[in-house]
């Protein structure tokens, strides 16, 4: 007892000595008497309250370092292996192929794509027959593809910039010319500013995750196009959907959605309404003064897709808001497509300055790509220069757009659908059913039939000199399975005798292909 | 096929009458303005300025384009206009000085090549010293703090600058004063280094318009001045950004052929003949069995991986991948697993895990997992480690997408990207995406893969269907960039537009009747190319394109190696064009900038923060190009060392020599990384 007493002593006194050398330089640090008071006053001479605040430091040490990724490692769901058996995982596991095979209808669809051969414009040439046709396929609304003025404006362009931009906008991407279609496209739709996308598609999809963050409720129409399906859907926002163009269905959306945050007591959060001008699935318009007032109303803000009417509607081309006398500037966030309406390539967005300078930074297509080559800003400049001198080319356009609808009315066997003014005119197969959405739970129609008897129309159509386009859509990733057209595009470019002939041949087409069915 | 070289080449042998005379630089410039008189005379007259024999005289000195310095008059003691030596009689450019430098000395070449017997090291990232990291965090803190107490009483004191950042009449604010404090607080205290409008080419130097601020960066006027600068920051690496030359001249003629656009989505009337030719030639260039175009690069990842991956599918990423890649994935619909940057241990780590484990909570096997990497990362400069990838490929059967939106064109011996680069069949890997904004000097993207694949992408990527078709004058520079860097094979037998189109399938299909080899990296086959299509002799027989991709490699090698060897510390590979300088501190970024703007040859460069990069790694990055002279690169090294010493960056462990000796041994330097 007494020797291990002896030994135990230096030991004792070596703990005792570093136990205050420690003291005294723990006393030496900066701030460490507001650390040692801090624990005097919450030791309080109870161990357990020590105790309890060193498992609380603990576990904040713990949950900082559990990283993130590996969480679901240590989760329940997580099965321990040992390497051979991981081995032995690896080598049974077989993925599936890339690609599933396509199929025939597939392999149908993708050859019968017309290939054109030389520019394309009203009567391109078809690479595989050789044959010129008059095409009420592709987007020349205004007539501006093969404008000559547009052409020597483009070749100026391409010496003195060469081609690509080379760069994103915000490191030397932004070119003079970008600022100045910018600026022609704020002034020609009256905002105060806009900004220039590269492409089309990706400018709604890319605007919508700009602004619409977790949490915010977006109210949208049911059969908007891919692009803004695509947008609301990386947006992450709740989304509420109204009937399609039924401004009584949105305002109905609008109350149960006010209702709901009243009675939860929820925070504001930023709320918008998302639709189309004219809808690229039907051509069916909105009505643009009436949706207005209810977003003033119920103070969202409208986010409005012009890209089928910017460019073809009202009399110089400005889009809804000139057809019906609405300034520009009550709507938040108007979006447009410069290849669409002004045949060069790209979107816009237009709105206010804070609106624009806002994506400048935060929107993600505008600020990780390249920025657009700059013979197509000059060519869609000058578009709109052509479009502000010759409104006459509009009124051309709707007297094409009344022309091909009387003929295509009196046709038996199809619905022509879509509103009057709408330069894409949809038509489906007469059925029973009007409407043309219909809940994907019971359809009424069978829409690979369908798709067969129109792609008939539109290879007879070929045959007889007319270019014709199924419209689109991808099976299986759209919301909505929506009821399979043929989409016609008029375009200023003809004389309203053209236009009535090839009409004349549509109809012809179909009454062809329907009769041979029967 | 009017493909052969008899467009009237100008004399280039012919010797100036007067360059033996030569003495100085003032000579020299005034027989440089009477030649651009004669050019001018030339154009009013509306020659083709390629066969003006005032031209053909002296091809050293070329065609000016609008927006070169003989318009400005401005004095050239900036070495921008003219190069710093004068060109000897022998010497012969083609290009203009300001777009595509004037570079004779061929050993100022390289080939960019991986040496198989040299082990793939995982870069290792060089630390700075501690003070470096702390002052950074410091200089963070007290901006942030700043930014809060400016908030703070700003809010109180001047309430309309904020009225757009709270609540309004019932609005929620677009944008929370909270959401956009970065933006508001720190980014704008530099905005003057971004977003800066710029005019004329994006070659190898730019005209940028001055600005200037008089109220903290909060609004930016233009003066109205512009200043021409170096550009070391446009991804130009291949030089191909010209407004003169064989691709523009080519482009030129397209516009007049074909328009501007093709009205409409590929599926529903926008296809073209120019978008058949450019895939088939895109698939031959790469060694790939089939490819697609699509209008943006952008939207080549965002809206191509949807059709490639979706649900009960994975993922496994890059961390640094490009945000475009992160869209795509996300509106795929599929599972994401991150791995380490460039890690391969960690990746197969990860690889063993998610395949033993299976898809979560269910435990159901993957249907697929698809690896995407890039290429080349754009922030890092790093490479990826393809050897060891298509290794652990056979052993896990997942499907490999190699993003090259930078490697293309300037990696490899032929221009091929990273496979060229290592030598690895580009078969091997199974979808090679890319973008032509680059190297190519046009805009927009192209996924290649087997047939069976792409065609499925054609119907099933929501580009075909939704977006609009690729332009022709841009179709046209990709062919004609494309062709030139591929060389094309004279075709003995030309048949009618030798295009044949299976009618099977007519958007893909494009045999060339007369091309049977299939050895890879092999020459264009002309049947494939639009018969109209006529470049000149250098382009065709790709002898130009192999000066720039020998160029860009020496240039990317020796910005690298010189700026190793001044002491500051890089990032990644040493073949790559793009050269990330770090410079930690966030005051010196824009400072960094500022200074290389304000210098006698003013330079142009681009600085990345947070969030593109890690917080406190905030960097300089310099984009090397084949338009670049090794006396650009000279400038560059001094401006960096001049600026490095003032701002305290040079903060490497490694060896280090003094600027002159590697400008003298630069060769030597390049050879020996």
């Amino acid at each position: 007892m007494d020797s291990s007493a002896s030994t135990l002593e230096p030991l004792l006194a070596f703990l005792a000595y570093s136990s205050s050398k420690l003291e005294s330089t723990f006393y030496k640090i900066p701030g460490s008497a507001v650390v040692a008071r801090y624990v005097k006053s919450s030791h309080q001479n109870d161990p357990g309250r020590t105790i309890l605040e060193l498992i609380l430091v603990i576990f904040a040490i713990r949950t900082l370092l559990q990283s993130r990724t590996r969480a679901d490692r240590s989760g329940k769901n997580f099965i321990k292996f040992s390497e051979k058996e991981i081995d032995e995982l690896v080598d049974e596991w077989t993925p599936e192929p890339l690609t599933q095979p396509l199929t025939e209808w597939d392999q149908r669809d993708l050859s019968s794509v017309p290939i054109i051969s030389g520019p394309s414009g009203p009567k391109p040439k078809i690479l595989a027959t050789g044959k010129t046709v008059t095409n009420l396929a592709s987007f020349n609304f205004a007539g501006l593809a093969g404008n000559e003025h547009i052409k020597e404006r483009a070749v100026d362009t391409l010496r003195k910039y060469g081609l690509g931009s080379c760069g994103p906008p915000g490191f030397y991407g932004t070119i003079d010319v970008h600022l100045d279609l910018e600026r022609d496209i704020a002034e020609f739709l009256g905002t105060e500013a806009s900004i220039l996308y590269s492409q089309g598609f990706s400018t709604i999809s890319s605007v919508i995750p700009a602004f619409c963050k977790r949490g915010d409720i977006i109210v949208a129409d049911r059969s908007v196009n891919f692009a803004i399906q695509k947008g609301i859907q990386i947006s992450r926002s709740t989304v509420r959907w109204f009937d399609h163009n039924d401004l009584k269905s949105l305002e109905d959306a609008l109350q149960s959605v006010d209702k709901e945050r009243k009675k939860r007591k929820a925070p504001l959060t930023r709320r918008f309404i998302i639709t189309e001008g004219i809808f690229e699935r039907d051509g069916e318009m909105v009505d643009l003064p009436k949706l207005i007032e209810l977003k003033f109303k119920y103070k969202y803000r409208l986010i409005l897709d012009e890209s089928i009417s910017f460019g073809t509607v009202g009399r110089t081309g400005r889009g809804l808001t000139e057809l019906y006398n609405v300034p520009a500037s009550q709507i938040d966030m108007l979006v447009g497509s410069v290849a669409n309406g002004l045949c060069s390539a790209g979107g816009f967005c237009a709105g206010s300055s804070i609106v624009v300078d806002h994506q400048r930074i935060n929107a993600p297509s505008f600020v990780f790509s390249a920025s657009m080559p700059a013979l197509l800003a000059t060519s869609a400049s000058e578009a709109i220069t052509h479009l502000r001198n010759t409104p006459s080319v509009l009124a051309t356009l709707q007297e094409n757009i009344r022309a091909l609808r009387a003929v295509l009315e009196k046709t038996e066997g199809i619905t022509l659908l879509g509103h009057r003014a709408s330069p894409i005119v949809h038509f489906s197969l007469r059925s029973t059913s009007n409407t043309l959405v219909v809940p994907s739970s019971a359809p009424a129609f069978d829409a690979e039939t369908e798709e067969r008897v129109l792609q008939d129309i539109v290879d007879d159509a070929l045959a007889n000199g007319v270019l014709l386009t199924r419209a689109k859509h991808l099976k299986g990733q759209e919301m909505i399975e929506s009821r399979p057209t043929i989409r016609i595009a008029v375009s200023a470019a003809f004389t309203k005798k053209e236009v009535e002939k090839a009409a004349a041949v549509v109809k012809a087409s179909v009454g062809r292909v329907l009769s041979r069915r029967r | 096929m009017a493909l052969s070289p008899s467009s009237p080449v100008p004399s280039i042998f012919k010797k100036k009458k007067s360059t033996s005379h030569l003495p100085s630089m003032a000579t020299a410039a005034s027989y440089l303005s009477a030649v651009h008189e004669a050019d001018i005379r030339a154009r009013n007259l509306d020659i083709s300025p390629t066969s003006t024999p005032a031209l053909s005289l002296s091809s050293s000195v070329t065609v000016s384009s609008e927006d070169t310095v003989l318009h400005e008059n401005e004095d050239d003691s900036t070495g921008l206009a003219y190069p710093l030596t004068p060109p000897t009689s022998e010497q012969v450019f083609t290009t203009v000085h300001t777009e595509f430098g004037h570079c004779a000395n061929e050993s100022y070449r390289c080939t960019s090549q991986h040496n198989p017997d040299v082990p793939i090291t995982e870069h290792e990232a060089e630390e700075p010293p501690y003070y470096i990291l702390i002052t950074t965090y410091i200089s963070y803190l007290i901006l942030i703090c700043f930014g809060h107490v400016r908030d703070f009483f700003g809010k109180r004191i001047a309430p309309k600058y904020f009225t757009h950042l709270m609540p309004y009449n019932g609005y929620a604010p677009l944008n929370s004063d909270f959401d956009s404090f970065y933006t508001r607080r720190l980014k704008s205290r530099m905005d003057d280094c971004f977003s800066q409008p710029v005019t004329g080419v994006a070659g190898r130097t730019i005209v940028v318009y001055d600005r200037y601020s008089n109220d903290n960066n909060y609004t930016l006027h233009l003066t109205g001045t512009k200043t021409r600068s170096l550009n070391i920051s446009s991804y130009n690496y291949l030089g191909f950004a010209q407004a003169r030359g064989g691709c523009a001249d080519a482009v030129e003629e397209s516009i007049r052929r074909f328009g501007i656009s093709t009205c409409g989505t590929r599926l529903e009337g926008g296809s073209n003949e120019l978008h058949v030719a450019a895939e088939a030639l895109v698939a031959k260039f790469l060694g790939m069995e089939d490819a697609l175009v699509s209008s943006m690069g952008f939207a080549t990842n965002s809206t191509f991986i949807p059709g490639l991956v979706g649900k009960g599918c994975l993922v496994i990423s890059d961390e640094f991948n490009h945000a475009s890649i992160r869209v795509g994935v996300r509106q795929s619909g599929a599972q994401v697993r991150m791995f380490k940057h460039n890690d391969m241990t960690n990746l197969e780590s990860l690889l063993r895990e998610v395949i033993s484990q299976g898809q979560p909570k269910t435990h159901r096997p993957w249907k697929k997992i698809l690896i995407i990497v890039e290429g080349l990362y754009s922030m890092e400069g790093t490479l990826v480690n393809l050897p060891r990838l298509v290794e652990l490929k056979k052993k896990y059967k997942f499907f490999l997408f190699v993003d090259e939106a930078h490697s293309v064109g300037a990696l490899g011996p032929h221009g091929r990207g990273v496979t060229d680069y290592f030598n690895i069949p580009p078969r091997s890997v199974d979808i090679l995406m890319g973008t032509f904004t680059k190297s190519f000097g046009a805009a927009g993207g192209y996924i290649a893969g087997n047939k069976e694949l792409i065609d499925a992408l054609r119907l099933r990527g929501h580009s075909g269907t939704y977006a609009e078709a690729m332009p022709p004058p841009v179709l046209i520079q990709v062919i004609a960039s494309m062709a030139s860097i591929m060389g094309v094979a004279p075709s003995p037998t030309i048949t009618k537009g030798g295009l044949t189109l299976s009618p099977s399938n007519s958007v893909s299909t494009l045999k060339a009747s007369d091309c049977v080899e299939e050895q890879h990296p092999g020459l264009a086959p002309a049947s494939i190319l639009p018969s109209w299509l006529s470049l000149p002799p250098a382009l065709y027989d790709g002898s130009e394109a192999q000066m720039r991709i020998r160029r860009l490699a020496f240039n990317s090698r020796y910005l690298h190696a010189g700026l190793d060897k001044l002491g500051f510390i890089t990032y990644g590979h040493p073949f790559s064009p793009i050269v990330p300088l770090l410079i930690f501190n966030p005051g010196k970024m824009s400072m960094f900038a500022r200074m290389m703007r304000a210098r006698a040859t003013p330079i142009v460069i681009v600085v990345v923060a947070y969030p593109a990069t890690p917080l406190v790694t905030s960097r300089v990055r310099l984009c090397a190009s084949a338009a670049h002279t090794k006396d650009d690169i000279d400038t560059i090294l001094r401006a960096c060392d001049e600026i490095g010493d003032i701002l305290d960056l040079k903060h490497s462990q490694g060896e280090r020599w003094p600027l002159e000796d590697i400008m003298r041994r630069s060769v030597e330097l390049v050879n020996a990384v």
